[in-house]
């Protein structure tokens, strides 16, 4: 392999991972909860403050961009993307680790907005320039709990930043060694402009994603109570759907794909928001739709997006757009999930105590228990759901089978209640992916 | 990958896809996690099961939906706001609980006597319990109920 795929190479991984970083310590959020002392907007915090941050910095590079060789904007972005991975790996505080997320979001907006010249200059075509950077970026969006859950497992999750360092130094090595002339020379032109409808489209798919790679993942992990290993594997049904469907969407005409996949991504958040039980098969089904639909639509999006000169320009006003897309997305779904989780509570609480005041069990077994649920429902943080293994296990679960049964009942009672109560944010993500329908199918003509 | 195998697989997608909500709601996904419990005011199956433990279960059971019926609340809410670290606003002072649920054992102890569940020694004795026993005394104290009868 030359000097010049390897860099290849580590830019797009550096690309990959500026995208996974939207959402790659989603898995990581109990760990985060428990490590500092904080809330759950505290902990939300340290995902929006990336977005927003790389949102809010592509939108503004997209006027300034062009006074800047696209080298050093990215070996700049990948100096700062990796001093704040370094600064997040070692934070002690809430407060740091927002902020060092703030800088890396920073970084991240400058390496995506340098990085697609840059590669298209290494391989001598735009067109080969754009390919490799949507499939990193597509396949990088979509991996971003599983690789997250996989390290927070492993080591820690301070091992997600820590893993991120040595990506953003191959990165920053690769842009100082690519003796490339690549600039983001044009203004403000009648060609992004053009672009206006695949980008809609394109920050509504990022809206709806967030109902796969955030409000999916904070399930299967919180409620559903699995480990971030197991978590991982469930959501690595994203990336995995995702990279089967590229050779299909290179198949399809663009409109049609793009049109098949915002469907079918809003078919897996259906699918999510009626979860009948907490059995695994339904949501890795779902999360395979979405990864599909991610798969099917971005890609062609982004094409449309990048088609043409001034590559450099788009690209950087289309991961503003996205992230954009994504933090307004985030905006209105954490408050309406705050309060359908908040009624939740109560209907799982009501529900529960029917399942133990109707429990086929003596009295005398009974009302122990009732006591002791209680009493472990008050030992247990606000926002957490409590784990009943050890008071059933006191009171006979093991060898008792009517007491298992009640036990099991009793679970999947406020398992299904908390589960109903992301029914409405699954929902509105999957409006958001059916309206990208409207700017393809009125613009199919700019996606072919 | 030929054009028509991609249409193929994409079909295919959306055929899964129709399937995959479609079983969700055959096994009962409009109803899942939705508010379980019943109306109090009305008649259900009675606590399964033969003995004593059964019949006091049965006995309870009754008498808490007698209440609950009576103060406008549910079942579960009324057990809930029994407690006294998790109380649900149902709307009633405690005395009001308290006097509901007595009448609701005493309902539930009249219907057992006439249905022949309980012999007349064992429900006048039982009416006495519930006319007089700290109501908090009746909740904490059912398994020592239980156990007298053991």
């Amino acid at each position: 392999m030359s000097v010049r795929s390897l860099i290849v190479a580590a830019i797009a991984v550096a690309v990959a991972v500026a995208f996974a970083d939207s959402s790659i310590v989603v898995l990581a959020l109990p760990e985060l909860y428990g490590t500092f002392d904080t809330s759950i907007e505290g902990v939300a915090w340290v995902i929006t403050s990336y977005n927003l941050m790389l949102a809010v910095a592509a939108l503004l590079l997209v006027f300034v961009v062009h006074r800047v060789r696209a080298n050093v904007l990215l070996a700049g972005g990948a100096l700062v993307f990796l001093g704040g991975s370094i600064a997040c790996a070692f934070a002690n505080s809430i407060g740091f680790l927002i902020g060092a997320r703030s800088v890396q979001g920073l970084g991240g907006a400058l390496l995506l907005a340098g990085s697609l010249p840059v590669l298209a200059a290494l391989v001598g075509s735009s067109a080969r320039g754009v390919a490799i950077w949507t499939a990193a970026g597509t396949f990088g969006a979509g991996m971003g709990p599983a690789l997250g859950g996989i390290l927070t497992q492993a080591f820690d999750w301070r091992a997600i930043f820590v893993a991120q360092a040595p990506v953003a130094g191959l990165a920053l090595l690769g842009a100082t060694g690519a003796h490339v002339h690549a600039t983001l020379e044009e203004g403000w032109t009648s060609g992004l402009r053009r672009t206006t409808p695949a980008n809609a489209a394109l920050a509504l798919v990022s809206g709806a994603l967030v109902g796969a790679l955030f409000l999916g993942v904070v399930l299967v992990i919180d409620v559903f109570g699995l480990p971030p290993i197991a978590g991982a594997a469930v959501v690595s049904a994203i990336p995995v759907a995702t990279l089967l469907a590229r050779p299909v969407a290179t198949a399809l005409p663009v409109p049609l794909a793009v049109g098949a996949g915002t469907l079918l991504l809003s078919a897996g958040l259906i699918g999510l928001a009626f979860l009948p039980s907490s059995q695994l098969a339904y949501t890795v089904g779902s999360f395979a739709l979405c990864g599909f639909g991610l798969g099917l639509s971005v890609p062609g999006l982004s094409h449309a997006v990048l088609g043409g000169d001034g590559i450099g320009r788009k690209a950087t006003f289309t991961v503003g757009v996205r992230h954009l897309g994504l933090v307004l997305a985030l905006a209105v779904v954490a408050p309406v999930l705050t309060g359908d989780l908040f009624e939740a509570a109560e209907v799982a609480e009501l529900n529960a105590t029917a399942v133990i005041v109707d429990g086929e069990i003596p009295a005398t077994t009974k009302v122990p228990l009732a006591l002791d649920i209680r009493d472990t429902i008050d030992r247990v943080p606000e926002g957490e759901i409590p784990d009943f293994t050890a008071v059933f296990d006191e009171h006979g679960s093991t060898t008792d089978a009517t007491v298992r049964a009640v036990h099991d009942e009793l679970v999947a009672a406020i398992e299904e209640a908390v589960t109903r109560g992301f029914r409405s944010s699954f929902l509105f993500c999957a409006v958001l992916a059916a309206l990208a329908l409207i700017p393809v199918a009125a613009f199919r003509r700019r996606l072919e | 990958m030929d054009r028509r195998i991609a249409v193929g697989i994409l079909v295919a997608l959306f055929v899964g896809a129709l399937a995959l909500v479609g079983i969700e709601f055959a096994n009962g996904a409009a109803d899942a996690g939705a508010l379980a419990v019943r109306d109090p005011c009305e008649p259900r199956s009675a606590f399964p099961g033969q003995g004593l433990d059964a019949t006091l279960q049965r006995l309870v059971l009754d008498g808490l939906d007698g209440a609950a019926c009576e103060l406008g609340a549910t079942r579960e809410e009324l057990v809930l706001s029994l407690s006294p670290r998790s109380k649900p606003d149902i709307g009633w002072d405690d005395e009001a609980i308290e006097r509901a649920l007595r009448a609701g054992l005493l309902g539930a102890i009249d219907d057992a006597e006439q249905r022949g569940s309980l012999n007349a020694i064992v429900a006048a004795l039982l009416r006495q319990f519930a006319e007089r026993a700290p109501v908090q005394w009746l909740i904490d104290g059912g398994q020592g109920i239980a156990g007298l009868f053991d």
